[in-house]
């Protein structure tokens, strides 16, 4: 199975698909429990990195060249992403101190799953717009269970955002960056 | 200059997206704001019914003294300054928090809390201030709402501002029906609404998936022309 996942770019990228798709839904039930949310997603966070394990670091985008670039566009992504919420007035909630660290493990683990691992096997599997619908697609489904379906809209719309960039910078370091900035405001 | 275009696109698309919703782009993954609800969306799991509350507010020398009347659950609180009540001829000044055991949503508006109608035996003379508490199970409300009836007209209370962390509080010179939400885009007619009638977020995901499934065939089409060679997106390295 493995071998074949190996050698089959569609099986790869499908693989890899349901088993993000597994880990987020399964955070999202653990959610409904208040026992087990920290838990949920730490381990969730850190199941989701498994995705990119074995990838050459470069190949998920996590190349050191221009990195100071990388952060300041990590800057702006996060900035883009908090901007509805600090144009309201008072409405910008911000998280409990202690979910901090499992906020930025899930933040990092999305990203090295979403834009990472799966970009990188729909790149390989159908070129860079496959990528960034698939990862799209897929982010949205992935948050279905956990989120209210109100927010579904900007939940794809930032789907799409970090997924572009991810295509015109070949830059995975700003998406984390930027996903961390705005799961630690909210 | 192409990849830019699209960079700045989907900033723009996230932007009114976002706007749609409070607070904007949210994880949700903040532990869940405990809430007993009239009637509970679907990812609240097990419900607690909404509680009420009474209170006798004390008249001393023909005024009422300073008082709170709360709920038992917490989820609405009204203070009362000194002297709020016309309590001629009283010796008690009764108050009652009742929710309402149905969930009307008004043309125009989304409530995200329960509807509480609070009543009392004599007439509000001062201004008095009701907190709500409101859950992060739904978006985050922009206002609290009076009506007199739980059929409308609705209106935003004075003041309607955001408190403590998922609470909002105003001020009210006159009882009656009480909840908090936000203005929804209206709905013509017979359209089907979702989620708590809160269509337009939901026509964006669902537009947002269209269009990027819409380019899949023709993505796949065009990387089987240009061969298998063609690795364009490889990290630059180092």
């Amino acid at each position: 199975m493995i071998s074949a996942a190996r050698s089959s770019p569609l099986l790869r990228a499908g693989v890899i698909g349901l088993y993000v798709l597994a880990v987020e839904w399964t955070r999202a039930l653990l959610a409904h429990d208040s026992r087990f949310i920290a838990a949920g997603l730490l381990l969730g966070g850190m199941a989701l990195g498994l995705a990119a394990l074995g990838r050459p670091a470069t190949r998920l985008g996590l190349g050191r060249s221009r990195f100071a670039v990388r952060v300041i566009g990590g800057l702006a992504l996060g900035a883009v992403l908090l901007l509805p919420a600090a144009a309201r007035s008072g409405a910008l909630p911000l998280l409990p101190a202690g979910f901090a660290v499992v906020a930025i493990a899930v933040s990092i683990g999305e990203e090295l799953a979403f834009r990472g691992a799966l970009y990188a096997a729909l790149d390989e599997l159908g070129g860079a717009p496959l990528a960034v619908a698939g990862t799209t697609v897929l982010w949205t489904l992935a948050h279905a269970l956990s989120h209210p379906p109100e927010f579904l809209g900007a939940v794809a719309a930032a789907g799409l955002l970090l997924g572009l960039w991810r295509w015109a910078c070949k830059d995975l370091v700003a998406p984390i960056i930027g996903h961390v900035i705005a799961d630690l405001a909210l | 200059m192409k990849r830019l275009a699209a960079l700045a696109g989907a900033a723009i698309v996230y932007l009114i997206a976002a706007w749609l919703v409070a607070p904007g782009f949210y994880d949700g993954f903040g532990p869940q704001q405990p809430y007993s609800w009239t009637c509970p969306p679907p990812q609240a799991g097990a419900n607690t019914k909404p509680s009420s509350g009474h209170a006798d507010i004390p008249v001393r020398n023909g005024t009422t003294e300073a008082y709170s009347v709360y709920t038992a659950d917490g989820q609405i609180v009204i203070g009362f300054l000194p002297d709020s009540f016309d309590a001629t001829g009283k010796t008690m000044v009764h108050v009652d928090i009742t929710p309402l055991d149905t969930c009307p949503q008004p043309q125009g508006i989304t409530f995200v809390t329960n509807i509480y109608r609070i009543t009392a035996d004599a007439p509000l003379k001062k201004k008095s201030n009701v907190t709500l508490l409101y859950s992060n199970l739904k978006p985050h409300p922009d206002y609290i709402y009076r009506a007199d009836n739980p059929s409308g007209p609705w209106a935003p209370i004075s003041g309607s501002q955001q408190g403590q962390p998922y609470t909002m509080f105003g001020s009210t010179d006159k009882l009656g029906y009480f909840a908090a939400g936000y203005i929804a885009s209206t709905p013509p007619p017979g359209v089907v609404t979702v989620g708590g009638g809160q269509t337009l977020p939901i026509i964006v995901a669902v537009l947002i998936v269209i269009v990027v499934l819409a380019g899949l065939p023709l993505a796949v089409m065009r990387r089987r022309q240009s061969g298998a060679g063609a690795a364009d997106d490889e990290e630059d390295g180092s």
